[in-house]
This record gives structure tokens, C-alpha cells and sequence, in this order.
């Protein structure tokens, strides 16, 4: 009699088979929410592997909180003391972890026309919104905002002779929120490449960066509706790209009837009032929240020419109207979800 | 008399087996990707509690700017009282959908709601 393996007993295997694979995990995102740079960071990583997810997730969390610390201008830390030192007008070595963002926040200004200018860091504290949560008070008195702005505190005020710095204007205080988190959003994100993540969505509160894709599909992001909690517009990303949104609704106050928010003109001192959001696509992560805060600023008028200075290409503007400005780039990959659509302008930078 | 059982009907027994299976891991594997039923807390870095939807009951969580009160009742979670001056935490109300979350950021704390949420986006830019 022969040994071979029967018919039935094949079959019955290939099913037993079939019901192992069904328990076994295949890739999955796996989501986490954290509390870091005073914002909620949530974090999607697309793996098989449970354990590097958790294992990244807690080390981006870890790097997050030492970046908030070390970059908040106003707490006990890196940069809080380096803003006193350069009120001091004396020269000091600059802490590692905070001249390269001196150094980006000087290149960022001028790029920007100084409508980006993280030297106005007093202008933030005089709104009170240097703080995680502003204490409620009424904004700030027109003579108080002037007579900062009359001092013209500029990132070129700070003279860098190799490591060493001093300001040569004592009105100088730094305030990075404009772009540390872009920052340590990329380098949380080099860090999670460096433990082997290949496909992940790291989102600091709208200063987002997404690496790889989940499986065969590109990832899918919302971007927030100006007016609401709906969604505006969708986008696909595949690959390694940023994308960062700067809204009025992010951080804001009423006051006697009048809303306030955190986006401020460095012109006036005052909040700009031209613009509800700006959403930008780039590659760099600081370039792209300076950038949305810089297009923000200029509004609708300064859009196309800011946007070439900085060197954007993907960039889209939703005016105080409602009306959408967008560069040619933005447009053939923005797909409106929200009805009625806005109307929308097709702006061409300037070359 | 009754027939020996053949090979169709150990194929059908088998099938309806890795159906069972297949079933059980794709429904009853419980959070995350299960339906709401509960509610995490985490405070600073740390998850502080993991609690079911479906039991009333306060919890007290510390903070560095003092106590905020999670009230769960009737399959919702809501962030009931915290020392923030601006009242965001409480305004974000009862919390009954999966990805639902209040949050209060002087006193790091998050309140989320946990199971499978929207699959229309990854990450929402806002």
C-alpha cells in the first residue's frame, strides 16, 4: 500500500493553513495620542511589529517633551535662559540645541520679509500668548504694543560669531512656537526612521509629517474647515512629505465682543485679520510652519510673492471671505469635501 | 440507518470552524479597534486609567495644576471640572464616539475615547 499523502488529508491541511493565517496579525496603523509642545500629538504608525510601535511611540513622546522644555522661551530651560543672557547684550555661548534654531529662525525672517520674526517674542507675552493657556485679560494697549515695535527687535539683532552670540538690542526675546514644533516634529520623525518605522503620520497639532504609506493606498489627510470642525479639504500623501496648517481658530479670545487670536502681525502688533487659514506642503518641517504663519500674515494681497520668496510651491490661503487662493501645485492635489465648495482663485508665484 | 459522514461534510465543518475564527479576530478583539467601550486617561506622559463605558463612576486625576474630574455615565466620558482657566477641557463635553477626546493642556491631562474611528482619514490638519 502506498504512503503517500491522501487527497483528503491535503485539503484538510490547507484549510488548517488557511485558519493559522487568520490568526496571525498582518500590518495594522496602530494610533497613539500624547500630550507634548502644549498641543495633542497623535501619532500612526503602519506595521506588523506591536512592540516597535509601542516602542517608538514612547521614544517621540520622550523627544517631544525634552524639545518643549528645552525651546519653550519662557520656562526655566535652554532657551528661556538664553533670552535672559541676551537681554543682558553680553556675549555668551549659545546652548547646542538652540543655536541651529537661531540660526534657521534668522534665514526664516528674511526669507519672509519679516512678516515671520520670532524675535517679537515680547509681543507674544504682551497678548499672552506665550503661555499654554492665556490667562483671561483684555488685549494688550495700543501704546505698549507700539512702543515694543517702535524698538524693532529683528533675528538679525543677534550677532553669531561661531558659537558665541550676544543681541545688540535689549527689546530681542525669542519665542520659537512659530517653528520649533515644525522642527522637532522632523527630528521626532528622524527618530522614529532611525528605530526602523518606514510608514507613519506624526501630527503636532496641524504641523504634520508622513512618512511611507499604509500598505498599497497613499495615506489620507483632512484638513480642518476654518469655520468648524468639519473638513475642508482632503489630500493624499505618499513618500515623505509635510504638511502644516495656521488657523484663527487655533489659539483665540474674545473681548468685549471682539475675537483676538495668536497669528500676529509683526507690522502691527495686532492679530492678522485677513486670512482664517493657510495650509503649505513642503519638505522641510520648520520651512513649512514658518511659511504657513508668513502666508497667513501677507493674506491674500502678499500670498503669490511671499510664497515665492520662501520658496513654496504648495500653498493654499482661505481669505477672511471664504474664498480660496491657491498656487497651481496645491490645486492639482486638493480635493474639496466640504458643500458648497469654496470659490476658488489659482494664484501663479512669481518666478 | 445513518450515513458515515463523508469528505463534503468535514469540508463544511472546517469552513464553518475558520469562520468562527476569522470572526473572532475581526470583532472581538477589543480595543482599539473594537466599538466605544472605553474611555483612557492619560496624564503627562502616562496612561493614568483605562476605564469601560458601561460603569458610572468619578475618578480624580492629578496634575500640575491640580485635580482634573472624569465623570463616566451611561456609555460617555466627560472631563467634569479642571483647573484650566478658559474652561476648553469641559467645553469638549460628554464623549461618546470612538477618537472623541477632551484635553487639558495646563494640567496634561487627555481624555480620549478608544475603539475604530473614521477610516475616511489617517490624520486630520487643523
Amino acid at each position: 500500500m502506498s504512503a503517500g499523502l491522501r487527497p483528503e488529508a491535503a485539503i484538510v491541511g490547507l484549510f488548517l493553513a488557511l485558519a493559522l493565517g487568520a490568526c496571525a496579525e498582518g500590518p495594522k496603523i496602530h494610533n497613539e495620542r500624547m500630550l507634548a509642545f502644549g498641543t495633542v500629538v497623535e501619532l500612526s504608525i503602519y506595521t506588523a511589529d506591536t512592540e516597535l510601535a509601542r516602542a517608538a511611540g514612547e521614544a517621540v513622546r520622550q523627544d517631544l517633551d525634552y524639545m518643549h522644555r528645552a525651546w519653550h522661551g519662557w520656562e526655566p530651560g535652554p532657551m528661556g535662559r538664553t533670552n535672559q543672557l541676551l537681554a543682558t547684550g553680553g556675549e555668551f555661548s549659545a546652548n547646542p540645541s538652540i543655536l541651529p534654531l537661531i540660526l534657521e529662525g534668522q534665514r526664516l525672517e528674511e526669507e519672509s520679509k519679516g512678516l515671520f520674526n520670532p524675535a517679537l517674542g515680547g509681543l507674544f507675552a504682551l497678548w499672552g500668548f506665550h503661555a499654554d493657556e492665556r490667562a483671561p485679560a483684555p488685549p494688550p494697549a495700543d501704546t505698549d504694543i507700539r512702543a515694543l515695535l517702535d524698538q524693532r527687535p529683528s533675528m538679525t539683532d543677534i550677532q553669531v560669531r561661531g558659537i558665541r552670540i550676544h543681541s545688540t538690542n535689549p527689546a530681542v526675546q525669542l519665542d520659537m512656537g512659530g517653528y520649533a514644533k515644525g522642527y522637532g516634529v522632523d527630528r521626532a520623525m528622524e527618530r522614529l526612521m532611525d528605530l526602523g518605522v518606514e510608514h507613519a503620520i506624526l501630527n503636532a497639532g496641524g504641523d504634520l509629517r508622513a512618512i511611507g504609506q499604509p500598505g498599497q493606498r497613499p495615506w489620507r489627510i483632512g484638513i480642518r474647515h476654518p469655520d468648524g470642525e468639519g473638513v475642508l479639504a482632503s489630500l493624499e500623501l505618499r513618500g515623505d512629505e509635510s504638511v502644516y496648517t495656521s488657523g484663527d481658530y487655533e489659539r483665540e479670545f474674545s473681548h468685549e465682543g471682539v475675537r483676538y487670536h495668536h497669528i500676529l502681525d509683526p507690522r502691527t502688533g495686532q492679530p492678522a485679520r485677513e486670512s482664517r487659514s493657510v495650509t503649505v506642503i513642503a519638505d522641510n518641517g520648520a520651512q513649512a510652519d514658518a511659511s504657513a504663519t508668513a502666508l497667513f500674515v501677507a493674506g491674500p494681497q502678499g500670498f503669490a510673492e511671499i510664497a515665492a520668496a520662501m520658496g513654496i510651491t504648495q500653498a493654499m490661503l482661505v481669505d477672511r471671505q471664504g474664498i480660496v487662493h491657491m498656487t497651481p501645485t496645491m490645486a492639482l492635489r486638493i480635493h474639496f469635501e466640504h458643500q458648497p465648495q469654496p470659490q476658488v482663485r489659482i494664484v501663479e508665484p512669481p518666478r | 440507518m445513518r450515513a458515515p459522514a463523508t469528505l463534503g461534510d468535514g469540508l463544511v465543518i472546517l469552513c464553518a470552524g475558520v469562520l468562527v475564527v476569522f470572526s473572532y479576530m475581526q470583532f472581538w478583539t477589543g480595543a482599539p479597534d473594537g466599538p466605544a467601550s472605553e474611555v483612557r486617561i492619560v496624564a503627562g506622559g502616562d496612561e493614568f486609567a483605562r476605564l469601560p463605558l458601561d460603569q458610572s463612576r468619578w475618578l480624580d486625576v492629578p496634575g500640575p495644576a491640580g485635580i482634573t474630574r472624569v465623570e463616566v455615565a451611561e456609555g460617555a466620558a466627560r472631563c467634569a471640572e479642571s483647573p484650566g482657566t478658559q474652561g476648553i477641557c469641559q467645553r469638549a463635553g460628554w464623549l461618546r464616539k470612538p477618537g472623541d477626546m477632551a484635553v487639558s493642556i495646563p494640567n496634561r491631562v487627555l481624555i480620549e475615547i478608544l475603539g475604530k474611528t473614521d477610516p475616511t482619514f489617517d490624520s486630520l490638519n487643523y
